[in-house]
């Protein structure tokens, strides 16, 4: 397998000492692959989400992921990858959410509250249910991440979901953009608003669930707006906007995969992922306040 | 290249409990100017939406093309985006008129096309600057730039002066004269009824129904603009009165 070359290549230069002693290690170097896979995307993605106001969206799909957890181990997935039951029950989530939204004409923010708490609701309930069976800190690796769990078929699902999502993502960046402008510019201009919403709540989930792994079901939606959100801060132009929420993806990502290991912090790394770009958001924030220039013409 | 003729019959609309049109006829000649007056609430915006096959409506909605279909263009009332956003005006254009992500820049083969639409509503030195940084007027230059790209056989534009300068006036009074040359067949929903006496061909009065349809100089009397706006078409419909026509024979009588 391509990623099992890349460990061993990366092992070996962590022993000649081209690389940090912690590249010794065979679950470091997934980890870090797996950084370098969802942190671009999830970066990527993340200008679409700030641009469409899909925040709190992105959150509740990351909530829902948790339920999502619960439900795979009560029909018998494995703990460490609930793969089918999280992306089902996500998928269900935010195209349910949007059907509805589109029928009741109710504001998206009112819809995700309802749906996030019934979401938590029973979430919660399943986990409980769960305890009498199963250790439930052994959860906690799927809900705030766990860089000790990421194995080769865990990057190898990264990877091709990664590649499809980058793919839609960027064939239909700026149709996704148009779709929440106006929607009947985008009628004239051929573009089918709808099946755009719904192109991009399926395109939220599957980062989310390839996510969860890393960053943990909880927080996977934060990593979604946080690197944008700084990145909106910062630039003056659409172009500025994509590569630096890519930049402070990648960053906060690694950081937050490695600082732990490093310094042998017991953080879990999704926790450690969002520490850092929180912390780049509020250093983006202050400077922005202290440097004129980052003001920039933006209204 | 001349635009479509546009006819409309019997279309009506009815969303939820609500009527919002009742039985419009209307017919829109190819590559004329065509304005829709009426006062706030009257179905304007509606009969646009209708047009453009986003409403569920009745009755028949025909374009009628020269040749083959053509390009629409439509410049609506305002845009639903965070005057925040980092997007400058060629971001902007590039969103609008290209499959290539804005962030890549713009296309070879859209620059060309997106410096002259500029240039022509006076725009070409503000296109670094963020949308949100722009005037309203400035903006509403831009929604009529974006509308040119690709040259649009029918236009519809959804109050395009209401935020616009005496300088922007001047813009969008050229394009039109530019349009005109072309026969491009152009539906303009309208509140300034005196640029409507000066610049279109036809003016439909609207109020929930066509309250008159003819040339603006027939058409803008007193009289007619009174009835167009103090028309109640629910309130007749309940007391067992018809249509336009009833008013306007009133009117006349």
């Amino acid at each position: 397998m391509i990623f099992d070359s890349i460990r061993v290549l990366l092992q070996g230069w962590a022993e000649q000492g081209l690389l940090p002693q912690m590249f010794t290690y065979g679950f470091v170097v997934n980890a870090f692959m797996a950084g370098l896979i969802i942190g671009p995307l999830l970066g990527g993605l993340g200008t679409l989400v700030v641009v469409k106001r899909f925040a709190f969206f992105s959150e509740a799909v990351g909530h829902a992921a948790m339920t999502g957890v619960a439900i795979g181990i009560l029909v018998g997935e494995p703990y460490t990858g609930p793969y089918g039951s999280l992306f089902g029950f996500c998928l269900l989530f935010g195209v349910l959410l949007n059907y509805l939204r589109n029928r009741t004409g109710l504001a998206s923010d009112t819809l995700i509250g309802v749906f996030l708490s019934i979401s938590l609701a029973l979430g919660g309930s399943l986990l409980l249910l769960l305890s009498g069976r199963i250790n439930i800190h052994i959860l906690e690796n799927v809900l705030f991440g766990s860089v000790l769990t990421v194995n080769a078929q865990d990057l190898t699902v990264l990877s091709v979901i990664g590649l499809l999502t980058a793919g839609l993502a960027l064939f239909h960046y700026n149709h996704l953009i148009l779709s929440s402008f106006n929607a009947q510019l985008a009628a004239v201009r051929k573009v089918r608003t709808i099946l755009m919403d719904y192109l991009f709540v399926m395109l939220v989930t599957l980062v989310t669930v390839a996510a969860v792994k890393v960053i943990g079901a909880i927080l996977v939606g934060a990593l979604l707006v946080i690197p944008a959100a700084t990145a909106r801060i910062l630039a003056h132009s659409m172009r500025g906007f994509f590569w630096l929420s890519i930049l402070i993806a990648i960053v906060s990502t690694l950081a937050g995969i490695l600082l732990p290991i490093q310094f042998a912090l017991p953080v879990p790394s999704g926790a450690a992922i969002i520490l850092v770009a929180g912390s780049v958001f509020i250093l983006s924030a202050l400077a922005r306040g202290f440097v004129p220039a980052l003001k920039g013409t933006t209204a | 290249m001349t635009g479509p003729a546009i006819d409309l019959q019997q279309v009506a609309l009815t969303l939820g409990q609500t009527r919002i049109l009742y039985d419009i006829d209307l017919h829109v000649p190819a590559g004329s100017i065509h304005a829709l007056i009426g006062p706030n609430g009257a179905g304007k915006s509606s009969l646009i939406k209708t047009l453009m096959g986003q409403m569920p409506h009745r009755g028949s909605l025909t374009l009628t093309w020269p040749d083959k279909p053509g390009v629409i263009g439509y410049v609506p009332q305002a845009l639903e985006f965070d005057r925040t956003l980092p997007m400058t005006v060629d971001d902007f254009m590039g969103v609008m008129t290209q499959r290539r992500p804005a962030f890549f820049g713009l296309s070879s083969r859209n620059t060309g096309a997106i410096d002259d639409a500029l240039t022509r509503v006076g725009m070409q030195d503000k296109r670094k600057r963020c949308m949100g940084a722009l005037s309203g007027g400035e903006r509403q230059r831009i929604m009529l730039a974006q509308a040119l790209i690709p040259a649009p056989a029918l236009l519809v534009l959804d109050e395009p002066m209401a935020a616009l300068d005496e300088a922007g006036v001047a813009v969008f009074e050229d394009l039109l004269a530019y349009w005109r040359k072309q026969h491009v067949t152009v539906l303009w929903v309208e509140h300034d009824l005196d640029a409507v006496r000066r610049l279109a061909d036809r003016v439909t009065g609207l109020n929930h129904r066509v309250i008159f349809d003819g040339p603006p100089a027939e058409m803008l009397s007193a009289g007619q603009l009174l009835t167009l706006f103090s028309a109640h078409p629910r309130r007749r419909e309940a007391s067992g009165e018809t249509g336009g026509a009833a008013t306007l024979s009133r009117v006349a009588a």
